[in-house]
């Protein structure tokens, strides 16, 4: 609980005293500026002049010349002495007489006043009035009275007098208010208002009064039970009592402490948590007293300082005993001591960072973050305690003088992996809290480089995130921790986040082919994307072999996906290139063909040719395989007919070629329909294929969107296919062709239906097909009938209406104004709307809209159009 | 929790007074700090602030030895209310309420609010009450010079919290200007929710 906030340095010891008379004994003292004063039991006064000086070793000691004396002829101890340093004048109690001095010369002052009969007196440092040529002291007299002086150069005035109940033993003045001890209690007297208000009793026999000013209006009391009382002016105490020794001879303040002194110790108390902070042995202590920070001490023989320690020194005193509370106490009241503001805040912020540390090497990670952050840690020192974490290209350099004795985590924890973690927990927490804020200046790449070895070390998860962010780490830094770690996906991300796509697809490449391991990694599919997106085709070609013979189907993703996706300019990979890239790989061109075919629906011939003789070739593959599986090879059959019957950019003649050599007739037969040979096609369908509803479908499916003729004309032509009389089997035809005659789809051009059946058909065989055809034709018929019907009785309908609207006659006078301009109408023609709007011809631009009203009139409503009159004169 | 005040002027003082080792301080610390705590006897006294809503309240916890008597009436000076405490089961603490605790609260301001409270509740049993909780009732009663609702009489318990929140709430609500807080309502709101955080705080820890 120790603190050393001030050193006890000899000032002026016994033999300097001795030299003059042997039996001198000090009874008080005073300093002013350089002088020091010495009175004594035999009546003398001594004067000091007392410098300091700082000794080879950086310590103070002090160096004193005696400048003279003088001697009162009292016969009585010099009880007070206080120095006026702006009067030139020293006053003296000595035989209860006050009387004033010369400072330097120590000669009495004849004209000044002398005082009598006083017990002690006290100078007020914080008057009202402030005078440069005054002084304001306050003087307590057996009478059993204060009064109050005014003190200048030459006399001793007396501006006020305050009669007390008692003696007052000892006073103090602050403003108007005078702290006082009579013997029994203490009072605080308002020597203007004449206010008095008692503090709290004591016993003089028990204790003896000591009153010292604090601040203003506050002051500090002896009390019963060694205590030490603070009283404010209004009768108040605002602090807790401090806890002394017994037999205190004398205490005064220099902020923030108390300084006590009995014969044996002077102790010292802090203010702020009024905790005694150090203890000073010293025999035989009398006096003690503070003069503008000086501090001296003296016992009966002996003077010695006590140099206050420099705050700086005490913070870092108690730092290293890692008290920080009092510590960061202590910084702030140093604002108090004049520090300015901003050199303050620098320390402030130091000391804050070193008890930062000190938390932090004893994990008390809450208090340690608050710190840093209001300390403003530049984070970099953090990250230097863990070894290995600071980026190797950082350039930063620790802070000296250095703000921790840490060597590294590693030695504060001892070696133990549990702390060592929670320390690295701790760091990571902390960067994850400035990350991105406006504390990580200048460290960005330092505080990214940490978070990603950290996150490789302890927290996986949190990798992909950082690195998907603009990641300012420095890659070749954290390679080893990331491959240590096993975390080559994110390494590979890493690299792809700056640029660098040859490493990253190489470390896929090997994660692949599994000569590294990372579960992170999500496979080829992964890496299929990140080239379909990838806007390098160099990396493309590169990279796409490998994945194509991993897996032909996802690899061709690349150029599938690449294509479709806006960002890759269509150039850059020319589909014709890719397709002869892919030749190698069957399933992977088929593939792309079928994308660029199907998809993009490119009219290229040469895409749909290959693709074509792709799926043939296949076909052809899989009949030549014995051990095809009759599934597979309808379905690929079924895909090359989808794809002769959808496409129409091949080229036919090649592929009938080769489809006709295999005697693969569905195929021919979807082949001769796209060249319009529809006799030959049906001709396979029914003669080889003996397939009559394949037959018939593909007479609905051809005369699609074609007109009814062409669709007749292919029925008919199935028909005589059926019923060709050349034919030897025709016989086992007619089942079909009745079937068809008699199929609702099916249209046929009746008469020439009757032509080619044979003549021996029975009635009843056709007696469906032609029920059905009469039935069509009349209701055709009729519906002609009905057509024409509304046809006249609308053009009857016009006619009236035209003639109603010609009816009337329309009469032009002179009177009679253009609409639009206003002129009269000088021409024979003239326009009328038929709202009864009368324009010239030529202020009328669209006949269908009225000029004045603006009004839309249909061009199909023919009595909305506008008559242009030749036969009306303007007479 | 002692620190220098001199900023700001408390709004309220609460002083706590009785007899030696009745739990002055430990109902105090029970209060700020929540938990129980057996303290050493306290020398001359101690302080600790609390923020209550928008007031700042001075609690002086005093020495209950006899040596300290005349301290203890000067830091009842200007204190707006007075926790008179004794222990239930020691019949001369409450007798020296009256004695010795009582002429004190002169230095108090006029109106001061003082509230009895019988400490140690937990200690209670059957038989050994040593006070009639009448007789506390009456002290409670005759040394209230203004109107209350109710006489301000408390048993409590620093070990288990009870009547230790409640009593210097009702303390605060009953001393420190509700109206006030209502007038200039909308002026304060914002920063009575501010420091009710702080006071949330403040316990917590």
């Amino acid at each position: 609980m120790s603190v050393r906030a001030f050193d006890l340095v000899p000032a002026i010891e016994r033999a300097q005293l001795i030299s003059d008379k042997a039996k001198t004994e000090i009874t008080c003292i005073e300093c002013c500026g350089k002088n020091l004063y010495i009175g004594t039991g035999d009546c003398l006064i001594i004067h000091y002049i007392i410098e300091e000086k700082i000794g080879s070793n950086g310590k103070i000691h002090l160096v004193s010349e005696k400048q003279g004396y003088r001697h009162l002829a009292l016969k009585k101890p010099v009880s007070q002495l206080k120095a006026a340093s702006a009067l030139n004048r020293i006053l003296v109690l000595c035989d209860n007489m006050l009387v004033l001095l010369n400072m330097f010369d120590l000669e009495p002052i004849l004209s000044g006043t002398r005082i009598k009969n006083v017990v002690s007196f006290c100078l007020n440092e914080n008057p009202i009035k402030s005078n440069p040529f005054s002084i304001e002291i306050c003087v307590s007299l057996k009478k059993k009275c204060l009064q109050i002086y005014k003190v200048t150069e030459d006399k001793m005035t007396l501006i006020r007098d305050v009669s007390t109940t008692d003696i007052p033993i000892t006073m103090c003045i602050d403003g108007t208010f005078i702290c006082t001890a009579l013997p029994t209690q203490y009072y605080i007297i308002n020597y203007v208002t004449g206010g008095v208000q008692d503090l709290f009793p004591y016993d003089s026999n028990h204790v003896r009064p000591i009153i010292t000013r604090i601040t203003r209006e506050e002051f500090l009391l002896s009390a019963p039970g060694a205590l030490g009382m603070f009283a404010s002016a209004s009768g108040t105490s605002q602090r807790p009592p401090l806890q002394w020794s017994e037999n205190l001879v004398s205490v005064i303040y220099s902020h923030p402490y108390c300084l006590a002194l009995n014969d044996e110790f002077i102790t010292v108390h802090s203010i702020l948590d009024q905790q005694q902070k150090q203890s000073i042995p010293f025999q035989g202590g009398q006096h003690l007293g503070e003069f503008d920070g000086k501090i001296f001490v003296a016992s009966a023989q002996d003077i010695y300082a006590l140099i206050p320690i420099p705050v700086e020194k005490q913070i870092q005193a108690l730092l290293v005993d890692k008290r920080v509370k009092e510590a960061l106490d202590l910084a702030q009241v140093a604002t108090k001591t004049g520090i300015d503001k901003e050199k303050f805040l620098k320390m402030y912020q130091r000391i804050q960072l070193q008890a930062g540390f000190i938390e932090f090497s004893e994990m008390n990670f809450d208090e340690a973050q608050k710190l840093f952050r209001s300390g403003r840690l530049d984070v970099r020192e953090m990250i230097a305690i863990y070894p290995h974490l600071l980026a190797t290209s950082s350039r930063f350099v620790k802070c000296l003088p250095p703000l921790h004795d840490i060597a590294d985590i590693v030695q504060l924890c001892r070696g133990e992996e549990d702390r060592i973690i929670e320390y690295k927990r701790f760091l990571i927490s902390y960067l994850e809290e400035i990350h991105g804020t406006r504390h990580t200046l200048g460290a960005h790449m330092e505080i990214d480089t940490a978070l990603v070895k950290l996150y490789a070390e302890l927290k996986p998860d949190e990798l992909p995130i950082l690195v998907a962010s603009d990641c300012a780490c420095d890659v070749g830094d954290c390679i080893p921790y990331l491959e240590k770690h096993n975390r080559h996906h994110m390494l590979a991300l890493l690299h792809s986040s700056h640029g660098d796509h040859d490493r990253a697809l190489g470390i896929w490449t090997k994660l692949i082919k599994t000569e590294m391991e990372d579960e992170s990694f999500p496979g080829v599919a992964f890496m299929v994307e990140y080239l379909t997106h990838i806007n390098n085709s160099e990396m493309v070609w590169k990279y796409a072999d490998f994945l194509l013979e991993k897996d032909q189907l996802l690899g061709v993703k690349i150029f599938i996906d690449r294509s479709s996706s806006p960002a890759q300019s269509e150039d850059e990979l020319p589909s014709d290139q890719v397709v002869d890239y892919l030749s190698r790989y069957p399933v992977a061109v088929v593939k792309y063909l079928e994308h660029l075919v199907f998809e993009c629906k490119s009219e290229v011939e040469k895409y749909h040719t290959h693709l074509s003789v792709l799926y043939l070739d296949s076909v052809i593959r899989l009949m030549k395989d014995t051990n095809t599986q009759k599934e597979e090879l309808d379905k690929a059959r079924s895909e090359l007919c989808r794809m002769l019957q959808t496409s129409s950019h091949y080229r036919i003649q090649l592929i009938l070629g080769k489809v006709t050599e295999l005697e693969l007739y569905p195929e021919c037969a979807i082949l001769y329909g796209k060249l319009e040979e529809h006799d030959k096609a049906l001709g396979i369908l029914v003669h080889k294929l003996r397939d009559f509803d394949a037959a018939e479908n593909y007479c609905i499916v051809n005369a699609k969107d074609r007109d009814l003729n062409f669709r007749k004309r292919l029925f008919q032509v199935l028909l005589s296919i059926y019923l060709d009389p050349n034919n030897e089997r025709r016989d086992s035809f007619v089942a079909p062709a009745v079937a068809l005659l008699n199929n609702n789809k099916a249209d046929f051009d009746m008469i020439k239906v009757l032509q080619v059946i044979p003549d021996h058909w029975s009635i009843g065989l056709l007696s469906r097909f032609l029920t059905s055809s009469v039935r069509k034709a009349t209701n055709r018929y009729r519906m002609t009938h009905i057509q024409r019907m509304l046809a006249r009785g609308e053009n009857l309908q016009l006619k009236s209406e035209h003639i109603e609207l010609l009816r009337d006659g329309l009469k032009m006078t002179d009177d009679k104004l253009c609409a639009v301009c206003g002129e009269r109408f000088s021409e024979v023609t003239f326009v009328r709307y038929p709202n009864g709007i009368m324009t010239h011809t030529s202020c009328a631009p669209n006949k269908y809209i009225c000029p004045v009203t603006g009004k839309l009139f249909s061009a199909t409503q023919g009595t909305a159009l506008p008559s242009v009159d030749h036969n009306h004169d303007a007479r | 929790m002692a620190s220098v005040t001199g900023k700001r002027k408390a709004d309220l003082k609460v002083v706590i007074l009785g007899a030696a080792n009745v739990g002055k301080t430990t109902y105090i610390h029970r209060y700020i700090e929540g938990k129980f705590q057996q303290k050493i006897s306290t020398i001359g006294a101690s302080f600790s602030l609390k923020q209550w809503g928008p007031y700042n309240i001075a609690l002086w916890d005093t020495a209950g030895e006899e040596r300290f008597t005349g301290l203890s009436s000067f830091y009842c000076r200007s204190a707006g209310a007075a926790i008179l405490a004794y222990d239930l089961i020691d019949e001369d603490s409450f007798h020296s309420l009256r004695a010795r605790f009582l002429p004190l609260l002169q230095a108090a301001e006029p109106n001061c609010l003082v509230v009895v409270i019988g400490m140690k509740q937990d200690l209670l049993t059957v038989d050994n009450r040593a006070v009639e909780q009448k007789e506390a009732l009456m002290l409670a009663k005759e040394v209230n010079k203004r109107t209350l609702d109710k006489i301000p009489y408390y048993e409590a318990s620093s070990v288990s919290g009870h009547n230790v929140e409640n009593v210097f709430e009702y303390i605060f609500q009953t001393c420190l200007p509700q109206e006030a807080k209502n007038l200039d309502g909308l002026h304060v709101s914002d920063l009575t929710l501010e420091e009710k955080a702080q006071t949330g705080k403040s316990c917590s820890c």
